[in-house]
């Protein structure tokens, strides 16, 4: 009596997924670049030969369904002609879906001369030779001045080093060591991921194994699309605008989504879109339909293990030549801001269907980045540090402190790591009293992180957007959270106020203060609604102050010796008064 | 009686029962007991477990004591009210986290709240830079009236971390020592005395919630030694920590976080110390409960550490066994998710209502009824027949819950829950073994725990394991494994720099401070100085790199050419064995220095069973194998009959009071010379036959 097929499916897909977190850690604790082992800036992925998705383990969503596309359009440049011991690499952006920085290394593995699997590593490089060290440019007009590009070249073909291109890789960057570092980290991740699936075909047979992964798609494309099944047939629509791309200050940059529910299918479209941008705020279709597909799994099937089943209930429809589906040579180096902008519209469209899956609005991008270029006097650096801010309200609990929705998994650098590492001192991480939006259930609160500069000669990037249509928006009369926004030297005579994102500014002097300041999250119901005890708590917390608590949470409070307390016939007066 | 106390007692605490041991190190003898846990009254129930050996109090020598006091406070989150006092502009660091969204897709997904709240978070001005320069001094006029505010507010415990304390702890010291002036009976917790680790959000949590169990484990322990005292123990009450050894009450009093890991320490050192007189370099150390699946390693003689742990998903920092717990037990629940597809837990049925076929409320199948259904276990003879069971109403909950949805027989779905189950634990060996570079096939496997011996040999076939070694009454193993723990201090300092000539002088000044601080403490147990053994460790890293392997470093006081290149090569051995690459000539960075003192207990001998009468007839049951395509007849066996060469091939089963353990077709097991069951798959050529 053999084992039964549906345990035995079980137990290969669990070795697959186990062996994706497995490599994901090798990837992690042999990294140089702290975007891959702090801020864990990757996804790792096993595909079946024909670049269907096995098991992943992402630190980042946005890799997870446009990672295929890249294979697949190495299986067409290549036309399958593969060898055992080849490495690939490939980082165009209208292949890869993200930008330029986002460099794929993949491999085929083969299991007695047949190719039976691809698996492979997405990760945010720390330089690929572009205009601004560090990448995510603010001002590019073409993918040509971003950086290197990729086409999968082979790094090593069929067991040999392609030197020639790993110097040319280290001759084109500027933190080479770094580059080089990772890139040995993501060749040792997928060389892992070769041993383990061959070591499961050579145990159940390649073709038990495929077919067991097809089943298990099958299966959950089937369980995607009764979910689907579950919701009343209707169409939603959202849009938003972005502020500005970068170059053409009066620009119209806007973002449309419609969804429509039909039957067992969620059919999404992006027409009204604006055209594609001449700043470097492009999302490549691969990335659009991807984050559409991931946010629709996490809404649907958030705890299962992503394989390509969950992605196959969903058509998007893409206008050619939008901001959402541009062509080369458009810029698309901060493709990031139109990711977090879908997420949200998604979320928009949904909200009301499924209220426990979606939160309110929550905070956009909102990172700091400081480097100088090595030369003659210095050794160079560059920081990427995330400023991590409100994520929205849900419909029962208040909003959280984290990394926006559509960007996954990414932890902030610690203080102590940033200032032995880097010449910075940080002066300051505390949340930002009053950020977060109003509501029944308040968003989650911005975050405020200072730095002071060190070292002479820096350049600082500092990135936000949505400003005017933000992505923190409220539900249910929940009120929107605050803007992000930099402060440069904050309470001296030069001190000065952004709100409009930049990059290359400087170079500053020893000294300098960063005043970095993330948004907050929206809220969920009216704000009048907010039960008193949350608000004491929140006053107590000097969250927020007492004119807010009267003012917006309609909550009258009287300071006592042991601190604030509730005043019952003052509050209901005032929230009888609100309506 | 008037003799001097002399026998050594074990006390491991679980979530069940408790598990007590006696050693009379004069005969030689160990004798075992078992007590209800009763959480509100443990001290009372060890008392009276002690009391079953007909031994008093006044005759132990040595009491060794395993606690859940300290990780159960946390889990529960039944605590102290903490205050923590902060540098300046960071009080928020406790809530911010590191703000990660661990279930990546789940867009409802909520962070634990912080144990103190923002109102409860207090800053101070004072500065220190990342190399220990201080940049502001501790301003104490600021303390004293944050922390008079803070006990204006009911605060039972204070935490302290100021940021880079590691690199100097000055301003920690001078506010511990203010508030201890000021008020001396308030508990204070600084976050260098906890940690020397950097990374100050993991520092500041390991520190709080060092305070918020404090003032429990302390109670706990003083109310224990009053206790033990009045019945006539007057030596150290020695307690269980993290890393394996063992401390005194009063340290682990002061340092509760140490103790997360005591409970289930005691099996792995136990592991490490039958492997010490067997001669086993590598073991696979594999504990069975209820709930759990715990696994740890034993490398190249030494059990594998980590330096971090999270409990709660709230990080804590320190050394500890590392030992990886997967949610498959005899209590894991089967189920069906939405495709449908067969999961076995993490959920457990626990204690209350347990397995269906303890007849005790339970109605989801878990895998203990699995195991009755296919005739593993005996309904009349389980726990020694002190518990009744229903085969029924386990094939019924499997019969509903399972195999009628899947479209399956009941047998299928029985074999299929115990296939799910054990992938599961064989891929938490792999986590541990394969992810790591190393073959499972170089390691022999120790089962022990109330189930080690029900999944022993599936889960080695799967990673063809050669040998699994079942040690006597594996179910109290881990309470066995206590007699056998030393004495440990650790002490570690995080301090980033060049590993090269230039710097090996400060590091060897850091390093012999260290020594003299953990040196001292194991002195103080009563240990001669040239007793006290002591290990070196370092934390390298390549330059640029952020991830650091700890390597063993055996003569660090030595010629220093010869430190740096040996220490380089066992760095690059290693990260080439992890990663598969590793540059021999790139520079290194030093992350962490660590010291281990260790003061060496007398630890049990080991015997093998005596030569018995032969069992006569032996009864027969009828089970399933896979293997053998259906039920087959099997003998059953008396653990007793086990002594050295006495060999039975499988399928067979061999019960012992509190376990069984199950003999595949194809195995056969044998008694050995240190007491042992030993497993291992039947040579090719061995016909397989029934005894």
């Amino acid at each position: 009596m053999s084992m039964t097929p549906i345990v035995l499916t079980e137990i290969i897909r669990n070795r697959l997924v186990a062996l994706t977190q497995e490599m994901a850690k090798t990837l992690v604790r042999t990294a140089f670049n702290p975007l891959l082992y702090e801020v864990q800036d990757f996804s790792v992925t096993i595909l079946s030969a024909e670049a269907e998705i096995w098991a992943e383990t992402p630190g980042v969503i946005v890799f997870s369904r446009t990672f295929p596309d890249a294979v697949r359009a190495g299986i067409r440049r290549w036309q399958g002609r593969f060898t055992e011991g080849d490495v690939m690499i490939a980082n165009d952006p209208f292949e890869t879906g993200t930008h330029i920085s986002d460099t794929s290394v993949y491999v085929p593995i083969f299991q007695a001369g047949a190719l039976v699997a691809f698996c492979g590593v997405a990760a945010h490089w720390a330089d690929i030779g572009g205009k601004n060290p560090g990448g995510w440019c603010p001002d590019t007009t073409e993918v040509y001045q971003e950086g290197i590009c990729f086409k999968h070249q082979k790094l090593v073909a069929a067991g040999v080093r392609n030197e020639a291109l790993w110097d040319f890789i280290a001759d084109n960057v500027r933190q080479p060591e770094i580059v080089r570092g990772d890139l040995e980290a993501q060749l040792a991740a997928c060389l892992q991921g070769i041993k383990g699936v061959q070591s499961l075909c050579g145990k159940y047979g390649a073709a038990l194994v495929k077919q067991s992964m097809t089943q298990v798609i099958a299966d959950t494309d089937r369980a995607m699309r009764a979910a689907i099944s579950r919701l009343p047939d209707s169409e939603w629509t959202a849009e938003i605008r972005l502020d500005f791309d970068g170059i053409d200050a009066d620009g119209d940059f806007l973002i449309c989504l419609k969804t429509v529910i039909d039957g067992d299918r969620v059919k999404m479209s992006l027409h009204g879109s604006s055209p594609t941008t001449r700043g470097p705020v492009n999302l490549p279709a691969p990335c659009s339909v991807g984050i559409l597909s991931c946010v629709l799994k996490g809404i649907l099937m958030p705890l299962d293990p992503t394989n390509d089943g969950h992605f196959r209930c969903i058509d998007v429809a893409l206008p050619p030549n939008t901001i959402v589906n541009p062509s080369r040579p458009a810029p698309t180096d901060s493709y990031g801001y139109v990711v977090e902008c879908l997420t949200e519209l998604c979320f928009r469209c949904f909200s009301q269907l499924l209220p426990d899956r979606c939160p309110a609005g929550s905070y956009q991008l909102t990172f700091l980045g400081f480097a100088r270029s090595a030369d003659a006097e210095d050794p160079g650096f560059i920081v990427a540090d995330s400023v991590h801010g409100g994520n929205g309200a849900l419909y029962n609990e208040d909003g959280q402190t984290l990394m926006i929705p559509g960007n996954g998994d990414l932890p902030i650098n610690p203080v102590e790591v940033l200032e032995t590492r880097y010449p910075v001192r940080l002066e300051q991480v505390s949340l930002i009293p009053g950020s977060a939006g109003a509501g029944k259930f308040r968003g989650g609160m911005g975050l405020i992180r200072e730095y002071r500069v060190l070292r002479g000669g820096s350049y600082l990037n500092f990135v936000t957007e949505n400003t005017k249509s933000p992505t923190a928006r409220g539900v249910d009369g929940g009120e929107d959270g605050r803007i992000s926004r930099m402060v440069i030297n904050p309470d001296q005579p030069d001190s000065s106020t952004h709100t409009v994102r930049f990059g290359g500014y400087g170079p500053v002097p020893a000294g300098t203060l960063f005043r970095a300041e993330s948004g907050g999250g929206g809220g969920w119901g009216r704000a009048a609604e907010r039960d008193p005890e949350r608000v004491l708590a929140d006053l107590r917390n000097e969250l927020i102050d007492e004119a807010e608590a009267l003012g917006v949470y309609k909550v009258a409070v009287k300071r006592q010796a042991s601190g604030w307390a509730l005043d019952a016939d003052a509050t209901a007066r005032l929230r009888r008064a609100a309506g | 009686m008037g003799s001097e106390p002399n026998f050594r007692v074990a006390v491991d605490v679980g979530g069940t029962f408790i598990d007590f041991v006696l050693l009379d190190p004069l005969s030689g003898e160990i004798r075992i007991e078992k007590e209800a846990s009763l959480p509100d009254r443990l001290a009372a129930q060890l008392v009276k477990g002690i009391g079953r050996f007909s031994v008093g109090l006044d005759q132990v020598a040595q009491l060794f004591h395993g606690t859940t006091v300290g990780v159960n406070a946390l889990v529960q989150e039944k605590g102290a009210k903490v205050g923590l006092i902060t540098t300046k502009g960071f009080r928020d660091v406790l809530e911010i986290g590191r703000g990660r969204r661990k279930e990546i897709y789940n867009w409802v997904f909520r962070a634990p709240k912080p144990l103190v709240e923002r109102s409860m978070r207090r800053e101070v001005a004072e500065r220190l830079a990342f190399d220990g320069t201080v940049l502001h001094p501790l301003d104490l006029a600021e303390l004293d009236r944050e922390v008079d505010l803070l006990l204006g507010k009911d605060t039972e415990a204070i935490a302290i971390t100021f940021l880079h304390s590691y690199a100097n702890p000055v301003h920690e010291i001078a506010a511990r020592d203010r508030i201890a002036a000021r008020y001396p009976t308030l508990p204070v917790t600084v976050s260098h005395e906890v940690t020397g680790e950097w990374r100050e959000y993991e520092r500041s949590s390991t520190t709080v919630l060092n305070a918020f169990i404090q003032p429990m484990v302390k109670a706990y322990l003083d109310g224990l030694g009053a206790r033990v005292r009045a019945e006539g123990y007057h030596r150290p009450l020695a307690i269980m920590q993290s890393s394996g050894g063992v401390c005194s009450a009063e340290i682990a009093a002061e340092k509760p976080i140490r103790t997360l890991m005591s409970g289930p320490a005691g099996g792995v050192i136990g592991s490490k110390f039958l492997c010490d007189r067997m001669g086993l370099k590598h073991a696979i150390c594999t504990d069975v409960g209820g709930t759990t699946y715990d696994v740890a390693l034993i490398e190249q003689g030494a059990i594998l550490e980590r330096s971090s742990t999270e409990i709660n998903e709230r990080p804590v920092l320190g050394s500890l066994i590392d030992i990886i717990s997967i949610g498959a037990g005899g209590g894991s629940i089967a189920w069906l998710d939405h495709r449908p597809g067969l999961c076995v837990g993490p959920q457990s049925a626990g204690a209350m209502p347990g397995p269906v076929c303890f007849g005790k409320g339970g109605v989801k199948p878990t895998v203990t009824d699995a195991h009755v259904v296919l005739g593993r276990l005996d309904p009349d003879y389980f726990l020694g027949g002190r518990m009744a069971i229903d085969v029924d109403a386990a094939a019924r909950a499997i019969e509903d819950s399972i195999a009628a949805p899947l479209g399956i027989d009941l047998i299928a779905a029985a074999e299929g829950i115990l296939a799910i189950a054990e992938t599961n634990m064989a891929n938490a060996i792999r986590g541990k073994t394969v992810a790591r570079g190393l073959d499972p096939r170089e390691f022999v496997m120790l089962a022990y725990g109330g189930g080690g011996g029900m999944f022993a040999c599936a889960v080695a076939a799967e990673l063809e394991i050669p040998t699994i070694i079942v040690p006597p009454a594996p179910a109290n193993f881990s309470a066995w494994g206590l007699l056998t723990a030393d004495y440990i201090e650790d002490e570690v300092r995080t301090k980033v720099t060049a590993f090269d000539q230039n710097h090996l002088e400060g590091h060897l000044a850091t390093l012999a401070s260290l020594e003299t601080t953990a040196r001292r403490a194991i002195e103080g147990y009563g240990f001669a100085a040239a007793e006290v053994e002591l290990l070196y460790r370092f934390d390298l890293r390549f330059r640029g790199q952020e991830y650091a392997i700890t390597v063993a470093v055996d003569q660090p006081f030595g010629e220093k050419e010869a430190v740096l290149s040996s220490t380089r090569r066992r760095f690059v051995a290693a990260h080439q064995q992890l990663y598969g690459h590793g540059d021999v000539d790139a520079d290194l960075e030093i992350v962490s220095l660590r010291c281990r003192a260790i003061g060496h207990v007398a630890p049990p001998e080991i015997r093998a069973i005596p030569e018995a009468a032969r069992q006569g007839a032996k009864p027969r049951r009828d089970v399933h194998f896979r293997e053998a395509g259906g039920f087959v007849s099997c003998p059953v066996m008396q653990r007793a009959s086990f002594a050295p060469g006495y060999q039975v091939l499988g399928p067979a089963i061999i019960d012992e009071w509190s376990t069984t353990t199950v003999v595949h077709p194809g195995w056969q097991a044998s008694g050995d010379s240190f007491g042992n069951l030993v497993l291992e798959p039947i040579a090719q050529g061995d016909k397989p036959s029934c005894p």
